[in-house]
């Protein structure tokens, strides 16, 4: 079996974090690249919930938020790649947040 | 089994001079090492015409009639015939034509279901003219959030998961309904067969050597029928690859002048418990 890759880890972390009576509602989130260096992020839930309306912050390496926005109906959030290094947060509620790192994404 | 594709089994059973191979059954096979990654990346294909059981022998593929993906979000079905490419299959006994094909990352990485539906060219059982065209689904998921596993796919024959085929314990339960042309098929005849030899996906080949032992032909390929609903029910009692196969269930039963059986094919991955490291259970 290949190791885990950061993001992977966080991946299974987000799903795997909540408490077990709640694991019919975990997070997951990713990132990647699109055309023009533009970011693309995807959020669900395990149960099939909706994360529509939740929260996305894209922060730089020393937490400062450079941006901030909403999951869209198609449970997307895309936004133009800063310059350096940052980390997308997913808000996912009730404790279900979710964080991917800038070196994480990748076309 | 119609009573001409027992005979035909059996008698090719007899031509490669294996008694064991009397019972076993053609399986379509559309191949991904891990149907549930945490990740979308780029996915490697197999789509081999063979007997999963005995490892081979595996028969020629010709260039299937479509090859497609119905995406994460469900919204557009993707044309995949572009990245096949035909292959020499090595299978235990004989290599015979198969296919691959390289899926891009960027076709797979939305999160959820990605239904992968095959349409094989009917393959021609010459010495008793007879085709067989079995339509054959897989799903794979991505990062664990739920998509449209369970709706049809409109295909003449088709089977339809009512469990999620990426998402099996060894040791569980699978259901899932026969439909031809949309509508449940009271008890079909269905095969069930264990993929019962490595995949080497990078050499194109099985491996040499068998999981498991049959005790007896009749267990190669498991023969049961659907019920008065057209549900299957079957056991996982091994991690690793299960085909589900309803045959006959076509309303088109010929081509080019000859019989045609259509088959409904699905795969489905079973995995074992591991205890996790804290467990406290002795791995």
């Amino acid at each position: 079996m290949k190791p885990l890759g950061p993001t992977r880890l966080i991946l299974m972390t987000a799903a795997l974090s909540c408490c077990q009576a709640a694991f019919a509602h975990g997070p997951v989130f990713d990132c990647y690249l699109e055309h023009d260096d533009q970011v693309k992020c995807e959020a669900g839930y395990t149960d099939g919930s909706s994360a529509v309306g939740r929260k996305i912050r894209v922060q730089d390496a020393r937490n400062k938020l450079l941006l901030e926005g909403s999951i869209g109906a198609d449970n997307t959030y895309t936004f133009q790649a800063p310059a350096g290094d940052y980390t997308v947060l997913f808000l996912g509620g009730d404790n279900h947040d979710a964080t991917i790192q800038s070196a994480d994404i990748s076309r | 089994m119609t009573f001409t594709r027992r005979l035909f089994q059996t008698l090719a059973g007899a031509t490669f001079g294996c008694a064991a191979c009397a019972a076993q059954a053609h399986f379509q096979m559309l191949y991904v090492e891990d149907t549930a990654p945490q990740r979308g990346d780029k996915l490697e294909f197999a789509l081999v015409f063979t007997h999963p059981f005995s490892g081979g022998p595996t028969l020629v593929m010709d260039k299937p009639r479509a090859f497609s993906q119905v995406s994460a979000h469900g919204s557009k079905t993707i044309d995949l015939r572009q990245y096949l490419r035909p292959v020499q299959w090595q299978s235990r006994d004989n290599q015979a034509t198969a296919y691959r094909a390289s899926i891009p990352r960027e076709l797979m990485r939305s999160l959820g279901d990605h239904i992968f539906v095959l349409e094989p060219e009917p393959y021609l059982e010459a010495e008793e003219g007879l085709y067989i065209q079995q339509f054959t689904k897989l799903i794979v998921n991505v990062g664990g959030v739920p998509g449209d596993w369970t709706e049809p796919q409109g295909l003449p024959v088709e089977i339809q998961p009512l469990s999620k085929p990426y998402a099996n314990w060894t040791g569980g339960v699978f259901r899932a309904v026969v439909l031809a042309d949309g509508k449940p098929v009271p008890f079909a005849e269905v095969e069930i067969e264990y993929l019962n030899h490595a995949v080497d996906i990078e050499q194109n080949s099985f491996g040499q050597a068998a999981y498991v032992t049959a005790p007896q032909a009749s267990f190669n390929a498991q023969s049961t029928y659907a019920d008065a609903q057209g549900i299957v029910t079957l056991g996982l009692p091994r991690a690793g690859w299960w085909g589900i196969a309803a045959l006959d269930i076509g309303a088109t039963k010929t081509h080019k002048g000859k019989p045609l059986s259509q088959d409904a094919v699905l795969w489905v991955q079973a995995r074992d418990m591991v205890p996790g490291k804290d467990s406290g259970i002795a791995h």
